[in-house]
């Protein structure tokens, strides 16, 4: 989600940029004379000897009534906009409740925290795995997890991904009666040292 | 435990029993990254101009006088040519800028994530280059002859600079070569990174 807008926000606004530079550049070069390209009419940057923005056309709409309560409702709504957008940047969405059926139609709601910490011990204890994270994501009754691992020296990190699925992942699944919990593993290593075995 | 979840874990199992490694199972493809950093950035810029914009118009609408950076600024947009070099710079700033953020916003990033296979139901996972880079240069320890090794690990490539004391090189090149075979298999990687094995006395 997060992810998607950031993308398309920062895309447009790199289109913008783009746009506004090279048609900047295309006229200043005298390009449009040169290659014959006639611009719309009231296109403002034709000639090199234009300027980025004359009197005139800052003042155009100034003395209609409508122009300044526009500029400010638009304004107002764009620092909404980029308010929100940065603070979108700030949240870190973790889901601190995990939502279990229990069987009785009550339900009951198990702490994210602890369901994190026994994932992360229970893969801990896997050959292999030095340190575990767990972050628990999503919504609650359809939870996601985000694990990091630190390898030890001389892990396998294939059969280290399987073995957390088959284990840790499925035990936690089971015991709190999840539907399903897909995850997301990231290894990494903690740097150590060369040592020959033999 | 509702019925969904009965369902779910069958389906699990079933397709645990289906057997090989090498099953193609939901997606193998890049890790993209969130863009926190530009987002944040552009916003927080796009923010302060906006702001400020909209300040001193709510203030000169109020009756206040107007900051000077106003009047400086719309002097300097009506007076200056376009092909004055400061406009051309800034314009090519801009152009360069923005070329940059639409790169960013369409490539993945998260270059040094390797994307593992997918035979593993539900999980997707990652490997750091560093890590992969790491537990090969474990496994050519390994390997009778070798004294000191170095790996580095590029997206589709794996380079592996051996230094061989004893034993013939050839034959500590083969060894070397079938064990980082075999390590890179059991990295798990999605896409398999070419090998290169190359093995030397080491310098006196």
């Amino acid at each position: 989600m997060l992810r998607t807008v950031n993308r398309v926000l920062t895309a447009l606004s790199g289109l913008v940029l783009l746009a506004l530079g090279l048609a900047v550049l295309f006229a200043a070069a005298g390009l449009p004379h040169r290659w014959g390209v006639s611009m719309p009419s009231d296109w403002p940057w034709t000639r090199p000897g234009d300027v980025l923005l004359t009197d005139a056309d800052r003042t155009r709409w100034r003395d209609e009534g409508w122009w300044w309560p526009v500029v400010i409702a638009v304004l107002a709504v764009l620092v909404l906009l980029t308010l929100w957008w940065l603070l979108a940047q700030l949240r870190r969405r973790r889901q601190s409740e995990a939502l279990i059926d229990s069987g009785d139609g009550e339900g009951a709601a198990l702490r994210g925290r602890a369901l994190e910490d026994v994932i992360a011990a229970e893969a801990e204890a896997q050959p292999g795995v030095d340190r575990a994270r767990v972050t628990l994501t999503g919504r609650r009754d359809r939870l996601r997890a985000r694990v990091g691992l630190v390898l030890a020296a001389h892990a396998r990190p294939g059969p280290v991904v399987h073995q957390l699925r088959h284990e840790a992942i499925r035990h936690a699944v089971d015991s709190a009666g999840l539907d399903t919990l897909p995850a997301e593993v990231r290894l990494r290593t903690a740097r150590h040292r060369a040592e020959r075995v033999s | 435990m509702s019925r969904q979840g009965v369902v779910a874990r069958e389906d699990d199992a079933a397709g645990e029993g289906a057997g090989g490694g090498h099953r193609r199972q939901g997606k193998a493809g890049r890790f993209w990254s969130t863009r926190r950093a530009p987002g944040g950035i552009t916003a927080l810029l796009l923010l302060a101009g906006i702001g400020f914009l909209l300040y001193d118009v709510a203030s000169v609408r109020a009756g206040r006088p107007g900051m000077a950076w106003r009047r400086t600024l719309t002097d300097e947009l009506a007076t200056r040519r376009l092909d004055d070099v400061f406009v051309m710079a800034g314009a090519a700033a801009a152009a360069a800028l923005g070329l940059w953020l639409l790169v960013l916003a369409l490539t993945p990033g998260k270059r040094s994530l390797l994307t593992m296979r997918p035979d593993t139901p539900q999980v997707r996972a990652g490997l750091e280059r560093s890590a992969a880079a790491l537990v090969l240069r474990d496994r050519a320890m390994e390997v009778p002859g070798v004294r000191g090794a170095r790996v580095t690990v590029r997206r589709r490539k794996v380079r592996a600079r051996a230094q061989a004391h004893f034993r013939d090189l050839d034959e500590v090149r083969t060894d070397l070569e079938g064990a980082l075979r075999d390590g890179v298999e059991q990295l798990g990687l999605a896409r398999r990174p070419r090998l290169s094995v190359r093995v030397r006395r080491p310098g006196k």
